[in-house]
């Protein structure tokens, strides 16, 4: 009464009381909106976790590989080229062309230009049907031309207006130049593009470039120098002919120095290039805010030459060249219709930028192009002794597949190195410092790759986080989960039905009930130490299979897909029985009522009428507890997964990884890279749950609607 | 029936002989299956005993040696294998920490959760969101594990600053471990308050009471004793956890000199350093090839042991409590 008495004293009137009403409400909308924001964290939890895992999984990654594939091909060849018989290799083009004009039965090569002086006694061969020409050269027809540029950018052409009027003197005398030189005159339409291209970067037309000169101030230039003839010879036009009194230096270097000269050092202001920008190198000047900019000045051809007293040669298709230069010892070799005398040989001297030129257009510098042949014998050559034994040792080299053949050259020879990887958030939206970045490291290329591939998939375990998989750790996971499932689901099930349906609640009825609860709560790695005691220790003479003669007993011991599988299905065994009781007891009352009255025993009654009637409840309870197995780390971590294993397990008494272990090992290395695989296996391991449970509720669903 | 039967003894009455036996018949078939269902059901006390005989065969083999002490054991501050240091303490502590700021993490969260689920939601809304926790709760733990090293971690030293928090560190494991266990808490408690009966809810209401203050002073106390035992199992699984804090807690145990520096400042209270939990532990020992009958082997089946006293005695109190404090409606 004192309590209803107070109430009476406190209990608001008039304003007070809406006042009253309205704090209540506002508290409740509060609590309200917290619990509902406590739900809903947990939601965005659970997203953070995926979007983190896959923001780990897709990224730049900058490459350094310990030799560059098209370097490794190069020299392949060459060295291949240049140990055929009958060769002649010279740094000297006349002794070639001497040498090829006295012999019906020669070929060679050189530039295009030294044929041209040599015409009378050399005939110029079409490859594929195309003969050089500066038409074809332009259009990019035949097959040994090559366009050749310079570069400079936007910035320069207007700060510096005497290396405006420089480019614009060269683009109207390029043709000239080219020819005197040697080269292919560059395409009408090249050249119009290369024009309308100088107009917008500096403002000014043909008509009013005059305004540019008379100019001072130094030009420089320097790059490849297989461009540096036509510079050269039209610096020394421009300083002679216009009114420019500055000094123009020409360097050598290569086509890469050039450009890293132009957009890292910024020292110079053209760069000379025999060959076009590539991403890598487009990046490192955009990192470093250089906007370049290309003139096509010319091509450059190699023109395949025989005498003019050859009677029986006129075009080559480009396979008959990688025959007559690498493999055929007699004409009659590449073509039957060809006279059976020895091919002579004359090509330029190994050191030539010519011999790389025609190796690399000829024979494909890609790795995928090469013919097994050829990888095997890069491996050959590039990889010592004592590592092809153990190769061999492993499995002989002649039964492996084309494609294992080149993942062993990537691994052995090229050996990619990820030194640097990022995010996809960093990707997408710094994408400017990871290319600052990777311009910083030397020889490094950027390339967005996702960990997660079908090759992540069917891969096996590597060091080298490139090439490394998780096949042997998913066929592990199977096996371990599988052998759990065959030991936990029939003593699972059988213990649930004699609990519900026979069980009389004596004394050891409900010990066995409060002993299952409180298994239940054992933590996992425990159950690891009981595998470990009584599996891996006690009974490794079985569970390592020389019991049964499978295994050398020398070497054998329990740490085995055997002893896993056992200890995870005592450790799923719980919960199988929980699930599965859970299930029985939904059975109707009613319907064992009906069997026993129909004059069914007490098995007959469960085995024909509980255990259907429960058999997908049961199903899902087990996919569950199975799934649970699945992902379950520590306690095989005890049991002794295999810290590196790549060959794939093949009975219950191999060494095994799981793939929830895999990832453990991953994850705890500090590498990024193998942050990111384990972040690829996370994925793949989530994958693999989602599927076996949804697998759960279709199943559910399916036998549920037969009652 | 009858003229049935009256035929037949009017045909021949000594000749039909129905010798129907009534005693229950013995099925030799049946007796076996049952027999083998008992084997089923009688096994897991068999599981219990072999995880205690194990765990104390090899714990006690630990203690009969000669470099160790059962009197070190519980109260020396150092455990470190190498130098023969064995105090339980560092790995204790380091477990008690995780936990602790696991359960303060997972024990506000999953009663709101709880609360919202039973008490307010909609059933639409409880159709989306608790399939959604069901998955958090499926998620292995090793890739919580790695969420708390790539993702927890650098928060914690975005927020506190990268000289405060190490790069291992009990806080951002203790964190996600209370994410982890969120599902178990909150779908434990809302099963509890579920159980409370509708009529307590309408007797609230009827009083005036707001959907709030039924919630909190009607149903949660009448659901008390299912909530603490979901927070007593929610606190076992948190010391049984083992992935997430090997990966992210640290990789060796935070050693003390003395007991006065552990104690000191509260030291070991420091949630941003890295330290080693009983359950990192063991699996960091037996990651590598174990030997049998070495020191390491046998002192991680002492350490395991008390981890299953410590998880059993939980695990009884818990269901002690529901027992015990459960109102019968």
């Amino acid at each position: 009464m004192a309590v209803n008495q107070r109430n009476q004293e406190a209990f608001p009137s008039g304003d007070a009381y809406y006042q009253f009403v309205r704090r209540r409400r506002r508290i409740g909308t509060f609590f309200r909106t917290l619990f509902l924001a406590a739900t809903v964290l947990g939601i965005v939890i659970l997203a953070t976790l995926l979007i983190d895992v896959a923001n780990d999984v897709f990224g730049y990654v900058a490459v350094q590989n310990r030799i560059d594939p098209e370097t490794l091909i190069d020299q392949y060849y060459k060295n291949r080229m240049l140990s055929m018989p009958r060769l002649l290799a010279s740094e000297d083009d006349v002794v070639l062309a001497e040498g090829i004009a006295a012999r019906p039965n020669a070929i060679g090569f050189f530039g295009y230009a030294y044929y041209q002086e040599r015409s009378e006694t050399l005939r110029a061969l079409s490859i594929d049907g195309v003969a050089p020409s500066a038409e074809a050269a332009a259009e990019g027809q035949y097959l040994l031309a090559r366009p050749l540029f310079i570069y400079t950018s936007q910035r320069i052409l207007q700060q510096r207006p005497q290396v405006a009027a420089f480019v614009d003197f060269l683009l109207n005398n390029a043709a000239e130049a080219a020819e005197a030189v040697g080269y292919f005159p560059p395409g009408q339409d090249d050249l119009k593009e290369s024009r309308l291209l100088w107009e917008r970067a500096t403002g000014l037309t043909a008509a009013t470039s005059g305004n540019l000169l008379p100019a001072d101030g130094d030009i420089r230039i320097a790059g490849s120098s297989t461009v540096q003839p036509i510079t050269q010879r039209i610096a020394e036009r421009f300083q002679a002919e216009l009114p420019y009194t500055g000094e123009i230096t020409i360097e050598g270097g290569g086509t890469l120095a050039g450009f890293q000269r132009l957009c890292r050092a910024q020292d110079i202001d053209i760069a000379n290039a025999s060959r076009a920008m590539e991403r890598p190198d487009l990046t490192l000047c955009r990192s470093n805010r250089v906007e370049p900019l290309a003139f096509e000045i010319g091509a450059d051809a190699l023109t395949v030459v025989v005498s003019q007293q050859n009677d029986f040669l006129t075009n080559v298709t480009r396979e008959q060249l990688r025959q007559i230069f690498l493999t055929a010892e007699r004409w009659s070799d590449v073509d039957p219709s060809w006279p059976d005398a020895p091919i002579l040989r004359f090509i330029p001297g190994a050191d030539s930028g010519t011999l790389d030129f025609f190796v690399s257009q000829v024979f494909g510098d890609s790795l995928d192009d090469l013919p097994r042949a050829d990888l095997m014998a890069i491996l050959e050559t590039n990889v010592s002794g004592g590592r092809l034994r153990a190769l061999n040792a492993e499995r002989p080299l002649e039964e492996r597949s084309d494609e294992e053949i080149y993942e062993l050259v990537i691994v052995e020879v090229v050996r990619p190195n990820i030194v640097e990887s990022w995010s996809l958030w960093e990707s997408l939206f710094h994408l400017d410092e990871i290319e600052a970045e990777a311009a910083s490291i030397p020889n490094a290329t950027l390339e967005f790759r996702s960990w997660l591939t079908w090759d992540f998939v069917t891969s096996p375990q590597s060091s080298n986080p490139t090439v490394a998989g998780v096949l042997t750790a998913i066929l592990g996971s199977l096996w371990v989960t599988m052998i759990a499932f065959l030991v936990a689901v029939p003593l699972g099930v059988g213990a649930a039905v004699y609990l519900e349906e026979f069980a009389k609640g004596s004394k050891l009825d409900g010990l066995i009930e409060t002993n299952i609860n409180n298994l239940a709560g054992v933590p996992s790695i425990i159950y690891g130490m009981l595998g470990l005691a009584v599996f891996v220790r006690f009974l490794g003479h079985f569970t390592s299979g020389i019991a049964f003669g499978v295994a050398d007993p020398s070497t054998a011991n329990g740490r085995t897909i055997l002893s896993a599988g056992l200890t995870l299905g005592l450790l799923i065994l719980p919960l199988v029985i929980i699930n599965a009781r859970e299930a029985i007891r939904a059975v109707p009352r009613a319907l064992r009522e009906a069997a026993y009255g129909l004059g069914a025993t007490k098995w007959q009654t469960v085995w024909s009428h509980v255990l259907p009637y429960s058999i997908s409840g049961i199903l899902t309870g087990v996919i569950l507890s199975v799934s649970r197995a699945f992902g379950e780390t520590a306690p095989l971590i005890v049991v002794g997964v295999s810290t590196f294993i790549v060959v794939n397990p093949d009975s219950p008494f191999s060494k095994f990884t799981t793939l929830p272990a895999q990832i453990y090992q991953w994850t705890s290395r500090p590498q990024e890279e193998f942050q990111r695989l384990a972040a690829a296996g996370i994925l793949v391991l989530l994958a693999l749950l989602l599927t076996v449970n949804a697998t759960a509720i279709i199943l559910r669903n399916r036998y549920s609607r037969r009652y | 029936m009858q003229t049935e039967i009256s035929r037949a003894s009017s045909l021949a009455p000594s000749e039909v002989e129905v010798e129907i036996d009534l005693r229950r018949k013995r099925r030799w078939g049946e007796s076996l299956i049952q027999f083998s269902l008992w084997i089923c059901g009688i096994l897991s006390i068999f599981i219990t005993l072999g995880i205690v005989v194990v765990l104390l065969f090899d714990a006690l083999a630990f203690f009969q040696r000669p470099e160790v002490t059962l009197f070190e054991f519980f109260t020396g501050t150092v455990w470190q294998p190498q130098i023969l240091k064995f105090g339980i303490f560092p790995l204790f502590n380091a477990t008690m920490l995780t936990s602790v700021i696991g359960l303060s993490v997972a024990v506000p969260l999953g009663l709101m959760i709880a609360i919202y689920l039973s008490e307010y939601a909609s059933p639409r809304a409880r159709g989306i969101l608790k399939p959604v926790l069901e998955i958090l709760a499926g998620v292995p733990t090793v890739v919580f594990g790695y969420f708390a090293l790539n993702f927890m971690t650098p928060v914690l030293r975005g927020i506190f600053g990268r000289d405060v928090v190490e790069i291992f560190n009990v806080a951002s494991a203790g964190i996600v471990i209370g994410i982890l266990i969120i599902p178990l808490i909150s779908s434990m408690s809302e099963d509890a308050l579920n159980a409370v009966p509708q009529a307590l809810r309408e007797g609230a209401y009827a009083l005036g009471a707001t959907r709030l203050e039924t919630a909190i002073k009607v149903v949660l106390p009448a659901a008390i004793s299912g909530i603490a035992a979901a927070i007593i199992v929610g606190m076992s699984r948190a010391v049984g956890e083992t992935m997430v804090v090997a990966i992210a807690a640290g990789a060796g145990p935070r050693n003390f000199a003395s007991w006065s520096e552990a104690l000191g400042g509260l030291n070991f209270l420091n949630p941003f350093k890295a330290a080693e939990t009983m359950t990192g532990h063991m699996v960091r020992i037996s990651g590598g090839d174990l030997s049998y009958d070495s020191l390491d082997y046998d002192s991680i089946f002492a350490i395991g042991l008390m981890l299953f006293l410590i998880t059993l005695v939980l695990n009884l109190i818990s269901r002690w409590i529901i027992k015990r404090y459960r109102e019968e409606y």
